[in-house]
């Protein structure tokens, strides 16, 4: 391919992404009836107001507006689209603005319209209003007084006064005489309306920014909360996994705040003094797991209530837990509840050094005696088993009433 | 000639993690990011075994499973995830994966566990294992077909002692059956998990979002 292929190929690209970005498309937000009027105002360039106050005073000439507008809508049915429209120069906006009234007067020197009153006082109150109606100014009348407003601003609000002002006489003096109002009435009105429009948008505009102001507020305090949160939980666990140089240890952290993190987000933390069974022996494992830096994986089938019987119970798996987390030597230990019908089952399960259960009194001895007698007199049973090397495994099992 | 894996996990720093861990037993043929980059590549280069994580933008693992499954359905898939609860367990089971296990699995165990799914076999945590319990547990089989809703006896001895903590080797000991006869009754309560329509399985998972 020559360079000036290259180069017409390049500027025939250009132009039809030129023109795909002029493609004429609805707007998503900030939209009063299908976001028409937005979108034609993104594509042109200019302020949304104007673009409305045009689609206004055209439906005055037999709802040409309407039909414009509807046509419009058809052609961008399934175009929604939110784009930041590049602000057009201010000579590129005024001459729209004369192409658009250009336009008008041709219709009326056709004299396509109903009446030149009706036309000019729509048009004079609706453009009037869109100059007033601009976002990033403070309220109107206060414009022209306040500092922070440029030049281009204040002729802009100039304008718009000056054009309501205009349209108000046009429509008194058309409506006077014709209809039998009494001028005191029109004259309430008229001043009425004026406020109306000179202060509506400012007061709109206030209520916006409260709601807007509350939302946020709303947001900071959200993030103040999970910033406290995850402050008081998660950067001193990190903190402390950085000054630690026992991976045991570090692993151990981890998995308490992995846990206590995963019950926060789901909304599921722990109550203390829960009800249940599995809750009860979950919250014993946790807290063994963090006083003796031993990992304790907890699987829970079914459960059941926590009573007078089956505390006992829990306080034997706690017994059971803590002994293996002291003396078992392993490195990971095993808790499996599980409720069938009639009976409540708990192992506690290492895969440690184990001990020989026939062996001389020791301590150990001692207290799988006390595991075992606290569960008897609940009127379950306890069975250790365990072997030099091989491990050990506490079953500790409680019958309850079907159910 | 080895074992060829995948690796898809929208955690980079995890997935380097995983990858170094592999290598040396494995070839590992690629990686991805994201949902439709990793459907697009397993297609084309169909891996033996796929280490899929779960919460992912653009629908998460499941998505993957699934899409994959209709078009290569040789591929296996093991769940491998940070999270243990229960809709997202049975869920990645249900869609096709043939194991799942938690993130926090000792390197090792995680070797064990790719070799166990590229020979065919499930791979269940102590977890999952209790989570089929629990979802079998105590419900009347529907009429369709009573068979896939219940577990048998054994089964459940197997599944227990899984969920106490054991190895496949211990349990075959504990049992006194092979290895084979463990992973057989493994596969076939996968399959009975996958393929049983029961509702309450899906109501089940979605009831206890945390266990």
């Amino acid at each position: 391919m020559s360079l000036i292929e290259v180069d017409a190929r390049r500027r025939d690209h250009f132009i039809v992404t030129q023109i795909g970005q002029l493609r004429f498309r609805r707007r998503g937000r900030d939209r009063i009836v299908a976001g028409v009027a937005g979108g034609l105002a993104d594509t042109l360039g200019v302020s949304d107001a104007f673009v409305r106050a045009a689609f206004v005073t055209l439906s005055m000439v037999w709802g040409l507006g309407v039909l414009v507008y509807l046509a419009l809508w058809l052609m961008a049915l399934d175009r929604v689209e939110d784009t930041d429209p590049e602000p057009v120069a201010t000579h590129q906006a005024v001459g729209l603005g004369l192409a658009f009234g250009g336009c008008m007067l041709f219709l009326g020197a056709l004299g396509w319209w109903p009446s030149n009153a009706l036309v000019l006082t729509v048009g004079a109150l609706s453009f009037g209003t869109a100059a007033l109606t601009d976002r990033n100014m403070p309220g109107p009348l206060v414009a022209l007084v306040d500092p922070s407003v440029d030049r281009p601003g204040r002729l802009r609000m100039l304008f718009g006064v000056l054009l309501l002002i205009g349209g108000l006489a046009v429509f008194s003096s058309s409506v006077g005489p014709i209809s039998g109002i009494g001028p005191v009435v029109l004259a309430v009105a008229l001043t009425g309306f004026g406020i109306l429009v000179a202060f509506g948008p400012w007061v709109t505009r206030l209520a916006r920014d409260l709601g807007t102001e509350r939302r946020e507020r709303i947001r900071q305090e959200e993030r103040a909360e999970m910033a406290a949160h995850l402050h008081d939980s998660v950067l001193q666990t990190l903190a402390l996994i950085q000054r630690s140089d026992d991976p045991a240890r570090m692993s151990i952290l981890a998995r308490h705040q992995e846990s206590e993190l995963r019950d926060w987000l789901y909304g599921n933390a722990p109550l203390e003094g829960a009800d249940l069974l599995s809750t009860a022996l979950k919250a014993s494992a946790r807290r063994i797991e963090a006083d003796h830096q031993v990992p304790i994986d907890v699987v829970v089938v079914g459960d059941h209530p926590l009573n007078e019987d089956t505390r006992a119970l829990l306080g034997a798996a706690n017994e059971a837990m803590v002994n293996a987390a002291k003396h078992s030597g392993a490195e990971r230990i095993s808790l499996y509840f599980e409720a069938e019908d009639n009976e409540l089952i708990v192992y506690v399960t290492d895969q440690g050094k184990g001990f020989e259960p026939t062996a001389v009194a020791n301590d150990r001895r001692g207290i799988a005696q006390s595991i075992k007698a606290r569960v008897q007199r609940a009127g379950g049973e306890a069975e250790i088993e365990s072997e030099p090397g091989e491990g050990t495994e506490v079953v500790l099992r409680m019958p309850v009433a079907a159910g | 000639m080895r074992v060829k894996v995948y690796l898809v996990d929208d955690h980079r720093l995890f997935l380097a993690g995983v990858k170094a861990e592999l290598s040396e037993e494995f070839a590992i043929v690629g990686s991805a990011y994201d949902v439709d980059t990793a459907i697009e590549e397993i297609r084309g280069l169909e891996p033996d075994v796929v280490l899929i994580d779960v919460h992912m933008p653009d629908g998460g693992g499941i998505v993957v499973v699934e899409s994959v499954g209709e078009t290569n359905p040789e591929v296996k898939f093991l769940a491998l995830s940070v999270s243990d609860q229960a809709e997202d367990v049975i869920g990645m089971i249900r869609a096709g994966a043939r194991g799942y296990v938690t993130k926090t699995i000792e390197p090792g165990d995680l070797v064990d566990a790719v070799r166990r799914i590229d020979a065919g076999d499930a791979v269940f945590s102590p977890r999952l294992a209790g989570f089929v319990l629990d979802a079998f547990a105590g419900v009347m089989p529907t009429e369709d077909d009573p068979e896939l809703d219940q577990l048998t006896t054994r089964e459940k001895d197997v599944l227990r002692l899984i969920a106490r903590g054991f190895a496949y080797k211990q349990v075959a000991r504990k049992l006194n059956i092979s290895i084979k006869t463990v992973e057989t009754h493994v596969s076939s309560v996968l399959r009975k998990l996958q393929l049983s329509n029961r509702h309450e399985l899906a109501r089940w998972a979605s009831k206890r979002r945390i266990v």
